[in-house]
């Protein structure tokens, strides 16, 4: 039976699944597929507007389909005031799809009600209809069929109008010439018929196998010179089963003409034909053939006279799966129908399997000669009836999605170096800086060596381990050095490290706190370190800012939300750092930072007096000092959140990935010293040590009591002054 | 050439299609809805637009079927607020109509004078229920049109018509925090029994019975719904009740308890309105995003109705996909919904928020502000902003890849917090000459950002990423517009009152210009032969246009313009501005200060945003004023969110279904069903046409008898009496009868075996039929000679018995 798919269907019938675009904008593709149902889909959303089931279709497969044709019609409404704004209705509906099914029988079903309209059997055909076409301007219907007639019906009525032999032969396609009063018929031959007195006109024989595809491709004929009597002149083609070549004919007004004027070559047998008329003379004929093995071939020709060589096509389109992996090769995926759309340069394609064609508007480009389009057609066997009815389209949000957070860096422009022009006018400047910073690092180098020598006996080797790691990138290295939780240990560590790899390792920490935030907190508790302790050789390096802008800019981000009370922790862990290393160095020696710093006794000595407006127990001067200044800050800040009388941290629905990350720091006081602590040692440039001068009315009693601070600590100069080399 | 005619101003994607009650057809198979000024009808099967019924001039208040008669549809407007039908009160409708103060409504009924025309004046009114709702869904009739409920504020109150009493039934109101939302929403009654179902402010239905008594009436109480329930509607059987409101849920209640509730979830937005088709086999509901969901019996939703949807406001703008063609713009929460104008109906909603939307009142929502579309579709960046206090604002931009291969947008980068404050404007460079896609955020922080697509490929996989290349700001101002010049190469940035130019290269500030006439509202360049202007309006309604070249102020002009558009396809530019009357649209070219085209009071609300879409095919107006709808057509969107266009179209060529226009008569195939039943019936109907041929044919044979002609063509005078004539007269009918009948009985036997073959093999019918008529043909030849020449032969058919006949 005829149900039984495309391989086996009989080989007169066009090759591919019936199916056509409804006329003017092509807004549906009806399709009439292999098991007898019909489906119409949209084509701009590719959603399946409606399925309709013949109650015929496993008998009467459809065999052919076409739409009504769009007609503009006057309609006579009463002519009312005119309104000021008046709606736009369901303009251009093309509801009639005539569909032929292979018993015979013609089905108008109407798109706009979803059933089936008329049924067209008395005194038509008695065997498989192979093509219909619908007059564009008298209503009548025109079918031919495998039982040798043509039928001319009266749609209005469904009634036959009439009935005449075509053929010896089964008679396969149907074509009426644009004015409307001549139709081309194939068989075996093809006839141009008058429709009206239902004689032959001409003959044109050429094609060996039975000819499956008719179609008018001008409308003008190409000379006006001689007086056009609606068909004369005109070009039209014809394929053919088996046939790989499109011919062209003319009709031509000597009775003798027989062969075809030229032809077009294509891959396979032609399934699909679809062409756009030109407007003028010098606006060529554009064509679009769809053949069997899936390809589409398009054509750009002006048509005028002979042309002895097969044209091959101006572009062919193929469309292919992804391969996936390198193994599975990419597969054709057969295009089943192109149209071009109303504004000629764009060609809808109708590809994939029949059940579920994907729909899409390719915008054509005349240069390319082969176009392979790749596309994954492999989730549209996935049930997409939920979407239909909702109309909703999820975009694709995978974990591939690359995600900018405030810091990371992309989320802000880059902080460059200055531009090569700026650089030569300081290159003065520059030279002897340079000069400065060569020396530097020579004697670094020298302490270096002197360091690891002296400490290597008496240490572990974290010091090692980290340098080692940081210069070979080795990322189990790295882990176990940075993943320690001891506080003293990365300290210790922190204060043997070599020199030169602290900018390494500064990069190596700002890259680990991007990542996730639990290992952002041991990474914090490093960079606190690194920074507090190589703070003065950081701020000799020259390209600082453009060396750790990420970290800079990651920083900014994160106390953001805290930040007049993180540039205020920031200001006293730092004072109270370098105090206790000042306080240290008098008892014991360390060979950097005595070398390198020498701090100011008065700020000391405020730092003492300033005791009491915490109202905190001295600071001691223990062993385990981070301890001790810890919970001094703590108290501080115990001060300080309760003059503000608020609680800092408030839980919101929808966090924002800054408070996420902090989040996981641990208790509130942990995550607030987390956050000025990174804040506050960063970078000594005047501005992030000046004091909050702006917005002070913001935060009045924080503001006062930096105020008060400055006063007590008799620091009235910004706090840059304190930490400047004073080496020289 | 097109024929010219005056541009108007013409509506497209409809109005609201929630405004009312959708209503079945009997058969189910369409549905009516309310629709501004018109009645839509609908498929339910297709969702396909039917018919338009026009007839009123303002907005169309209520549509009921006329219950018996179904092809007839009452509709009203105008002052009247809804409508009421009852199959009991044949000729008398009832509507709700507004006395003296505004907030007092009646009940009325009309008598419908018998009147064929489309238009009918009724004069007489009578009164049934006075200060009422003025919703429809606060009336509703019970059990078979007995009693009429109405429902307001706190009390409901029953009419019964055949009492002609009324009862009225009061739930404590605010006195205590409990009761505080017990206004009633919306009233529904029983189709069989005595028994009306209340909606109510806090979520609960009540079902009322023995309301005839004022003091032993009973009421249960149905909850689920957490808010006000919008809608109710008992099943035509009246066995379930459906219930709808805020949740976007619909409920139905089976048996009317409490425990027995089957619930279709999901359904995008607000139900507004149940209605159930008189069938049973289908109900509708319509939702706030101007949709109605076609649900069958099961509730399964089965199609969906959608217009333009009209629930959320517009932040985006309008837009033109450069891929689809459509128009885009905000659509449901956090959506963005594609429409196509060329069919005139929506093509689908994008999720670009993607998560679950809580409808709920009070909830501050996830907005999407801004979207635009770059390099020819390839990408989509969207920004989307939740505010819940002032200091607490969180900003996500996606960027969205366009993925040929799965045809569909796939998420590349996702930035959060692009800028610390609201960004303002989005814009890509679309130049051809940039192969980098590069895209602009201008923001409220004071800066604009410049983000560019760069490789992000390492080991793993290959793969773009976008980040930002450059951060501007001008003296921390707040950046309120920015564009690209056509060619790319210029990119514009107004801060407040200053517009800054900067080089796309290198992104140096090259020049500013400063008009101090308020801040810079819209900026735009000019296109192809002008785009060395540029221009902006600002807030205190000056129009200006800068020369690029010169850096000087070309003209500027007063106007205080709300949308500035270019046209892509040419140097148009379009200014829609707002008077105290209404909106007027003035599009002009930068190279002159004189507009080319200007229409007044194009439409009496504010126009809020508006769009050039490249027409597919140029029309070619030759008219100086038409010539700039030629590649483009303008569409504008007014504050009440109807999308309207200009047209040179007269209504009448507007396209018809083609079934209508080709006429063609619907035939309906027979089915194997008709074959089995239907076969008897079609015998019988042979017969009786039999019957009625013979009597037919019988008619030009008397004219053939003697007797007959004798009687009829001899003067009067000459004639004998009458009751001499008479036998003759007689016995000359019988005789011609009887011939008749004689020759159809082998006919009729030749018509029986013809059907038989007709069930073997339907395809020889045709033949068959045409020997059918030969045959008929043949005898009515055999008949005509029969009667005249062998009268006496046929005598003897007399005594043939016919007594079947009469069986017929």
């Amino acid at each position: 039976m005829a149900a039984g798919g495309r391989g086996v269907a009989d080989p007169l019938s066009p090759a591919g699944v019936p199916c056509a675009f409804s006329p003017l904008n092509q807004a549906y593709f009806a399709l009439a597929s292999a098991d007898g149902q019909l489906r119409v889909w949209e084509t701009a959303n590719n959603r399946l507007h409606q399925e309709y089931v013949p109650s015929a279709h496993l008998s009467g497969t459809c065999t052919c389909l076409a739409w009504a044709p769009a007609r503009l019609q006057a309609k006579e409404s009463p002519q009312r005031k005119k309104r000021k704004s008046e709606a736009i209705g369901p303009s251009n509906q093309i509801d009639l799809l005539a569909l032929g099914t292979a018993v015979g029988s013609i089905l108008l079903y109407s798109t706009v009600k979803g059933e089936l309209h008329s049924k067209l059997i008395s005194g038509g055909h008695d065997n498989k209809v192979n093509c219909i076409q619908w007059h564009q301007d008298n209503g009548c219907l025109y079918s031919c069929s495998d039982d040798k007639h043509i039928v001319e019906w009266n749609t209005q009525t469904c009634k036959v109008k009439c009935k005449w032999k075509g053929d010896n032969s089964s008679v396969s396609s149907l074509c009426i010439s644009p004015d409307g009063k001549m139709l081309l018929s194939a068989g075996r031959t093809i006839k141009l018929w008058v429709l009206e007195t239902k004689e032959i006109y001409r003959h044109f024989t050429g094609h060996a196998t039975p000819v499956s595809s008719l179609v008018f491709t001008t409308v003008r004929p190409p000379s006006e010179s001689q007086p056009f009597d609606g068909v004369t002149g005109l070009y039209f083609l014809s394929g053919a089963v088996h046939d790989r070549l499109l011919n062209v004919w003319q009709v031509r007004s000597e009775n003798k003409e027989k062969n075809a004027v030229m032809s077009f070559t294509v891959t396979d047998e032609p399934v699909y034909i679809d062409l756009t008329l030109s407007e003028n003379k010098e606006e060529p004929v554009k064509l679009a053939v769809v053949c069997k093995d899936g390809q589409v071939h398009l054509f750009e020709h002006i048509l005028n006279g002979y042309c002895k060589k097969p044209l091959t096509s101006n572009c062919t389109i193929q469309i292919v799966t992804p391969g996936k992996g390198k193994k599975s090769t990419p597969k054709p995926i057969p295009i089943l129908a192109a149209g071009f759309c109303s504004d000629k340069m764009s060609l809808l394609l109708v590809y994939g399997n029949w059940f579920q064609p994907t729909i899409e508007r390719v915008a054509l480009s005349s240069k390319e000669p082969h176009m392979c389009l790749v596309r994954d057609i492999s989730n549209c066997w996935a049930p997409k009836v939920e979407t239909a009815i909702t109309k909703v389209r999820t975009p694709v949000m995978n974990s591939e999605a690359k995600v900018l957070v405030p810091g990371v860096p992309g989320h802000h422009a880059a902080i460059k170096p200055p531009p090569s022009q700026t650089e030569e006018v300081e290159s003065k400047r520059k030279l002897g800086e340079n000069e400065i910073s060569i020396e530097e690092r020579l004697g670094a180098l020298d302490i270096d060596t002197k360091k690891e020598k002296d400490d290597l006996p008496q240490t572990n080797s974290f010091p090692v381990l980290l340098t080692q790691g940081l210069e070979s990138n080795d990322f189990e290295m790295l882990n176990k050095v940075l993943q320690t939780r001891n506080l003293n240990l990365i300290k210790r560590t922190v204060l043997r490290m070599p020199l030169h790899a602290v900018i390494p390792l500064l990069q190596e920490l700002t890259k680990r706190l991007q990542g996730h935030p639990n290992s952002a907190v041991l990474m914090v508790q490093w960079l606190k370190c690194v920074l507090t302790v190589h703070a003065s050789y950081l701020s000799t390096l020259p390209d600082l800012v453009p060396q750790l802008g990420t970290l800079y800019q990651l920083m900014e981000s994160r106390v953001k939300t805290f930040q007049k009370l993180s540039h205020l922790h920031g200001k006293l862990i730092l004072l109270i750092t370098q105090v206790t290393a000042s306080e240290k160095s008098k008892g014991m020696t360390c060979p950097e930072q005595k070398a390198k710093l020498v701090y100011e006794e008065g700020a000391v000595e405020a730092m003492r007096k300033g005791r009491p407006i915490y109202s905190q127990p001295e600071i001691r001067m223990s062993k385990n000092k981070s301890e001790e200044q810890n919970r001094c800050l703590r108290g501080c800040f115990g001060y300080f959140l309760r003059l503000e009388g608020q609680h800092p941290y408030k839980t919101t629905t929808r966090c924002h990935p800054c408070f996420v990350q902090i989040s996981a720091f641990g208790s509130l006081e942990e995550k607030l010293l987390v956050l000025t602590s990174l804040w506050g040692c960063a970078f000594c440039t005047p501005d992030f040590l000046g004091l909050p001068q702006r917005n002070h009315e913001a935060l009045p009693v924080l503001f006062s009591g930096v105020q008060v601070l400055k006063q007590s600590l008799g620091v009235s100069s910004p706090a840059t002054r304190i930490m400047r080399r004073t080496q020289k | 050439m097109v024929e010219e005619e005056s541009v108007r101003v013409v509506r497209c994607g409809g109005s609201e299609l929630n405004f009312r009650r959708a209503v079945f057809s009997a058969d189910s198979k369409y549905i009516f809805c309310v629709s501004g000024d018109f009645v839509k009808v609908h498929s339910t099967a297709t969702e396909e637009c039917v018919h338009i019924l026009q007839g009123h001039r303002n907005l169309v208040t209520g549509i009921q079927l006329n219950p018996n008669n179904h092809l007839q549809t009452f509709v009203v407007g105008l002052k009247l607020h809804a409508l009421f039908t009852l199959p009991s009160a044949e000729d008398s409708v009832f509507v709700i109509i507004n006395k003296e103060k505004p907030d007092v409504f009646q009940l009325v009924s009309v008598k419908l004078p018998k009147s064929s025309s489309q238009e009918i004046e009724a004069k007489e009114l009578s009164f049934v229920l006075d200060y009422i709702n003025q919703s429809p869904k606060c009336i509703a009739f019970g059990n078979e049109g007995e009693y009429v409920a109405a429902v307001r504020d706190f009390y409901l109150s029953v009419y019964f018509f055949k009492k002609k009493t009324t009862s009225r039934f009061t739930l404590s109101s605010s006195r205590n925090k409990k009761h505080a939302k017990n206004n009633f929403t919306c009233v529904a009654c029983h189709p069989k029994e005595d028994c009306i179902a209340t909606g109510h402010k806090d979520g609960k239905i009540r079902l009322w019975r023995n309301f005839d008594d004022d003091k032993k009436y009973t009421y249960t109480c149905l909850h689920w719904h957490h808010d006000m329930v919008m809608d109710l509607a008992f099943s035509v059987t009246g066995t379930s009740l459906l219930s709808g409101g805020r949740e976007s849920v619909l409920v139905e209640w089976r048996d009317a308890t409490e425990k027995n509730k089957e619930f279709l979830p999901r359904l995008g937005a607000t139900i507004e309105h149940i209605s159930v088709s008189p069938a049973g086999d289908l109900f509708c509901t319509s939702h706030s995003d101007n949709k109605i969901i076609v649900i069958h019996r099961n509730l399964e939703a089965s199609a969906v109705i959608q217009g333009l949807v009209k629930d959320s406001n517009i932040f985006t703008g309008l837009m033109v996909d450069p891929r689809t063609k459509a128009l885009v713009l905000n659509g449901k929460p956090g959506h963005l919904q594609f429409y196509s104008l060329q069919h005139d109906k929506q093509l689908y909603n994008l999720d670009i928020i993607q998560q679950e939307y809580i409808n709920d009142y009070g909830l501050i929502q996830i907005e999407l502000t801004k979207a635009a579309f770059g390099c020819y579709g390839n990408w989509l960046a969207t920004v989307e902003q939740r505010q819940e206090k002032e200091t607490e604002l969180e900003l996500q931009m996606k960027l969205w890849m366009y993925n040929k291969k799965t045809q569909g947008f796939v998420l590349n980068t996702k930035v959060n917090m692009p800028h610390e404050d609201h960004i303002t404007a989005l814009c890509f460079c679309n130049a051809e000459k940039f192969e980098n896609p590069t895209l602009v955020t201008s923001s409220k922080d004071g800066h604009f950002k410049v983000w560019i697509l760069t490789d992000d490929s390492d080991i793993y996989k290959k793969a773009v990423g976008w980040t930002c290349d450059f951060v501007g700001s001008y003296h921390k101002y707040q950046a309120t517009n920015c564009c690209f010049s056509e060619d790319g190469s210029l990119l514009a940035v107004s801060f407040e009152e200053i517009v800054t130019i900067w080089d796309s290269e290198t992104w140096e500030l090259k020049c500013t210009f400063c008009q101090r006439a308020g801040k810079i509202r819209h900026l735009c360049f000019g296109r192809l032969t002008c785009s060395k202007y540029l221009l902006g309006a600002t807030e205190n309604g000056i129009l200006c246009c800068w020369n690029l070249l010169s850096c000087a102020l070309e003209w500027s002009a007063k106007l205080n313009v709300r949308v500035m558009e270019p046209d892509p396809n040419s140097e148009n530019i379009a200014a829609i501005s707002r008077s105290s009357v209404g909106s007027d649209l003035f599009v002009f070219k930068p190279s002159e200060p004189r507009p080319l085209y200007i229409q007044k009071n194009i439409s009496r609300e504010e126009v809020q945003w508006g769009v050039f879409v490249p027409r597919d095919v140029p029309e070619s107006f030759t008219s100086e004023a038409y010539q700039w709808l030629n590649r483009s057509q303008f569409y504008f969107l007014t504050k009440s969110q109807s999308l309207l266009t200009f047209s040179t179209k007269s209504p009448e060529e507007k396209l018809t279904p083609t079934s209508k226009q080709l006429l063609a008569e619907e035939s309906l195939p027979t089915t194997p069903f008709y074959f089995i039943l239907g076969k008897h019936r079609e015998q019988q109907d042979e017969k009786i046409n039999e019957a009625f041929e013979s009597e037919l044919v019988q008619l030009p044979l008397t004219e053939n008898i003697p007797a007959i002609s004798e009687l009829l063509h001899t003067p009067a005078h000459v004639l004998p009496s009458a009751s001499f004539l008479c036998s003759k007269f007689v016995s000359s009918l019988l005789l011609s009868k009887e011939t008749k009948s004689g020759e159809e009985i082998p006919e009729d036997v030749d018509m029986e075996e013809g059907k038989e073959s007709d069930d073997s093999d339907e395809e020889n019918d045709f033949t068959e039929k045409i020997q059918d008529t030969n045959n008929t043909d043949l005898g009515e030849d055999l008949l005509h000679q029969l009667s005249k020449s062998e009268e006496k032969e046929l005598r003897k058919f007399r005594k043939v018995d016919y007594s079947w006949i009469t069986v017929l």
